[in-house]
């Protein structure tokens, strides 16, 4: 199982200026000051699970730009209804990226609830038709293109391996400092 | 026109495009006459939280979006108004049903209604209560002007008397 850090160099690498990139809080709000990222970048140091409605938001708004939301497990197993949220509000330019670690990894790498959730079933269930799982960031640029055509919102899962030793850089840039820079 | 009606030319008056909401019996009202107007998109979310967030998105996306919840919905809002509204300095317009009021009839709303301006206080969000006797539609257009300008929350509280 790959590492978080392969897989979001690739993503970053596959994404335009008229995209817009929305990260949870953790480890790929921590990473994106330090990349060079061609998209807007709106990154949550707190408040899990709003990544997903945020990024909604803006894709409402935005029909002309693509958003791409970053979501850890953790953050979506608190409030899972935002699949539903998602799928029944319907914009086709919203992809939705989960990040599955099993592990709560900004608190200090606890584990989630031990049991096995079927993140690509369960987003079926609540109305979201096109998922994929992605298991090598190779796999990635592929998916990202089906995503953008799919007629609805997308979800892509990527199961990553939890690397306790992972040196994850310091939160760089303060809240303030990020929403200036967010332009649109 | 009715209240709701006056309500929801108010939004539509203030440049509202977005309006996300859980709806009570109340709130259910309002958002039936959200959904005919041909300017703002209604928004169904799952949790009050999710409300927050899409409307700070389109805000964010250079819209402008209104929470219509329950206060019961708004005391679950306190960590997202913290870590998401106060922090990033977003605006972020609500219009709550004051539900357990001295007019509100249903004896399991009243716990809400005891601690509901409380708590606004407590949380330091600036809030109005909603005149129906007065111009609802510039009460509405005053609160999100306010919440644009102060990059912030803003609470206007209403009845199910306001909306008729």
């Amino acid at each position: 199982m790959t590492g978080r850090k392969p897989f979001l160099d690739a993503l970053v690498g596959l994404l335009t200026p008229a995209d817009v990139l929305v990260s949870c809080l953790g480890a790929n709000a921590r990473w994106l000051p330090h990349m060079a990222v061609a998209a807007p970048v709106f990154a949550l140091c707190d408040s899990m699970s709003a990544a997903i409605p945020l990024a909604l938001g803006i894709a409402l708004t935005r029909p002309d730009r693509h958003v791409v939301a970053l979501e850890g497990d953790g953050s979506l197993l608190m409030s899972p209804n935002v699949l539903a949220t998602a799928a029944a509000a319907g914009p086709p330019n919203f992809t939705m990226v989960l990040w599955v670690n099993g592990h709560y990894e900004s608190s200090g790498g606890q584990a989630l609830p031990t049991a096995h959730v079927d993140w690509p079933a369960l987003a079926r269930a609540a109305g979201l038709h096109h998922t994929e799982t992605v298991t090598e960031p190779e796999g990635l640029a592929a998916a990202l293109v089906a995503a953008r055509r799919a007629p609805g919102p997308a979800l892509l899962v990527l199961p990553i391996a939890f690397d306790p030793a992972e040196r994850i850089p310091p939160y760089s840039e303060r809240p303030g400092e990020i929403r200036a820079r967010f332009h649109l | 026109m009715t209240g709701a009606d006056r309500i929801v030319a108010g939004l539509e008056g203030a440049g509202v495009t977005l309006a996300a909401s859980v709806p009570d019996t109340w709130i259910g009202r309002l958002m039936a006459a959200v959904r005919g107007s041909g300017t703002i998109r209604a928004v169904d979310v799952g949790r009050e939280e999710e409300a927050v967030a899409v409307v700070c998105g389109a805000n964010l996306a250079g819209g402008r979006g209104a929470v219509l919840i329950q206060n019961a919905g708004l005391l679950n809002c306190g960590g997202i108004l913290a870590g998401l509204v106060e922090l990033y300095a977003l605006p972020c317009f609500f219009i709550v049903s004051l539900r357990g009021d001295y007019r509100d009839p249903v004896y399991y709303h009243a716990p809400k209604g005891r601690v509901t301006e409380a708590t606004l206080r407590a949380w330091r969000l600036p809030f109005a209560i909603a005149d129906r006797t007065g111009d609802l539609g510039a009460q509405v257009r005053r609160g999100v002007e306010f919440a644009a300008e102060s990059r912030g929350p803003f609470v206007l509280l209403i009845s199910g008397e306001d909306l008729a």
